[in-house]
């Protein structure tokens, strides 16, 4: 049974200080097991100026199970996987302890992008580049980055607009960016696909 | 024996026994009011105990002493109820010299009319009785004088003309029961004294602690039961028991290292292999060492389960913290065997089972 009592606590505790880490966990929906975690891409990284948001799921057991987050927000970084954005962190498999939180766990996944760890690859593509041509990595990193991460830059407006003006009708267009989390990308994936 | 000491359902008038009740049906044998847990050691009423708080040692004189009445209890509350409420009150909560006060109250009105019939004529009973006691104890030793109990925990209205004793204040607690006269008592109050002060500041302390699992105040939990710390034997970061065990229940996810993991504190990672419930945590390492060694102390006191008398087996050895006893109550016996190995080491052997010799039996 998940401890929400805990969950709510911090919650609260991460709203608190959102000025100074810029971390942001929301619940999606009234169902506290599904949550949104947004993070900042750390300065001085291909992934500054970038807004990451991350899908975590509460498994039954939690705090004595680590959340499972993945990345929603489309990242090239050796330890994350460019195709599903599942995130290849120790403490988020056979190191977690209880008395770390949502919080400190997006932390440790917002120092993970500042200093990857490409010889314990999730996506092998990347890592390779990583390896072989850095400076290939950083601009391809620094490309996704501007492409995915910064959509939050345009209004809802402009972004309804966009799409509209691809040949989506107004109604589906805002239903599909509201399923998505605002994400323009996303919404037009999904729009293309169904 | 106990033909002499009154029954205490024929005192309440119901006693079904009637004639072959073992204990007296005479108003005038002495009432055993004497508190048995006191006697013990400790009474959980504390103040608010219906029976007398003596010493083993002072029963005898007590016994002779008491008169017929069934409870020091009914006369006092008389006495509370009739005297101004601020004195009343201080009457009723009185914490110390209570079996003194009592004995005083024992040549009170007849046991057959209930207390709360006749106040008045109790109160008029009470200040005669006590005239009679300043009379009698005129020539005697002050040592043996009681305590006042109501100087004790404030004002006593009687002044100068008291027949008891006024105490000294105590240093700690405030109340004036410090008995001039009696030096060892005196020692015993302040020990006690100071034993629950130290007591209720770590009590203070340790309302604030939050556990770092759950992120409540650990004694703010709703039952008792999960008001305990879980203290960690190799470092000092406080959980909640259910928390931390919890987690050291929790079966570890693949490529866990159950050491490092599970069994390490969620905080710092340094590693624990037992875990010491308390209900007060600690500041000082004497302290912790303190808790540990009653906890060690009172599991040492039960029967191991996996040992079952002998006939079971312990996989914690000899260093399972129950007790290991047959059922003729004679202890297990550590055996050590020593192996020598091929290299020369010497290995303690544990558990030799014929079968380990056997798969290492090459047959020609």
């Amino acid at each position: 049974m998940i401890d929400f009592g805990r969950v709510q606590k911090e919650l609260q505790e991460c709203s608190k200080d959102i000025e100074a880490s810029g971390i942001k966990v929301t619940p999606k929906g009234d169902n506290l097991t599904r949550l949104l975690g947004t993070i900042p891409g750390p300065t001085g990284t291909p992934y500054e100026g970038g807004t990451f948001q991350i899908d975590i799921t509460l498994p039954d057991a939690y705090p004595f199970q680590p959340p499972k987050m993945q990345f929603a927000t489309k990242v090239w970084h050796p330890n994350i996987s460019s195709q599903s954005g599942a995130i290849c962190l120790d403490i988020l498999k056979d190191q977690w302890s209880p008395a770390l939180t949502l919080k400190t766990a997006l932390l440790s996944v917002q120092a993970l992008l500042s200093a990857p760890e490409p010889n314990d690859p999730q996506d092998a593509v990347v890592a390779q580049q990583y390896h072989k041509d850095y400076q290939t990595f950083v601009s391809t990193a620094r490309y996704w980055t501007e492409a995915f991460a910064k959509t939050s830059s345009l209004g809802v407006e402009e972004k309804v607009k966009q799409l509209v003006e691809m040949g989506f009708p107004e109604p589906i267009v805002r239903s599909a960016l509201e399923a998505v989390g605002g994400d323009e990308n996303l919404a037009l994936e999904r729009l293309c696909s169904s | 024996m106990s033909r002499r000491v009154l029954c205490k359902y024929f005192a309440h008038g119901a006693c079904l026994k009637g004639d072959y009740c073992e204990f007296s049906h005479d108003w005038n044998t002495p009432a055993n009011n004497i508190c048995t847990f006191y006697q013990k050691g400790i009474c959980l009423y504390g103040s608010r105990c219906r029976y007398e708080h003596v010493k083993p040692s002072q029963v005898d004189s007590h016994s002779i002493s008491s008169s017929s009445n069934t409870h020091s209890i009914s006369p006092r509350d008389a006495v509370a109820q009739a005297w101004p409420p601020s004195i009343a009150s201080h009457g009723a909560n009185s914490v110390c010299s209570d079996e003194e006060s009592s004995s005083s109250y024992k040549s009170l009105g007849p046991p057959t009319t209930p207390a709360w019939n006749n106040l008045d004529v109790q109160r008029e009973d009470y200040y005669e009785a006590e005239d009679d006691v300043l009379e009698s104890r005129k020539n005697v030793d002050p040592a043996d004088r009681p305590l006042c109990s109501y100087a004790a925990v404030g004002n006593c209205p009687r002044g100068m003309t008291c027949p008891h004793i006024h105490g000294d204040s105590c240093p700690i607690c405030g109340k004036h029961c410090l008995h001039p006269f009696r030096p060892q008592e005196r020692e015993e109050h302040m020990d006690t004294c100071q034993k629950r002060q130290k007591q209720l500041e770590a009590l203070q302390l340790s309302q604030e602690i939050e556990c770092s699992v759950c992120l409540e105040p650990i004694l703010s939990k709703p039952t008792a039961a999960e008001r305990k710390f879980g203290i960690l034997s190799e470092c000092d970061h406080p959980f909640c028991i259910t928390c931390i065990r919890n987690w050291r229940s929790s079966s570890p996810t693949p490529g866990m290292d159950v050491n490092s993991a599970l069994r390490a504190c969620p905080i710092c990672r340094k590693l624990s292999y037992f875990i010491i419930p308390s209900v007060i945590w600690y500041t000082t390492k004497e302290e912790k060492q303190e808790i540990i060694e009653s906890y060690k102390a009172k599991l040492k006191s039960i029967d191991c389960k996996h040992f079952d008398y002998g006939s079971g087996s312990c996989p914690f050895g000899t260093s399972c913290f129950y007790k290991h006893a047959y059922r003729d109550g004679r202890l297990e016996e550590v055996v050590l065997r020593h192996l020598n190995a091929e290299d020369g080491q010497t290995v303690i052997a544990k558990n030799i089972r014929l079968s380990d010799f056997l798969s290492d039996l090459h047959l020609r």
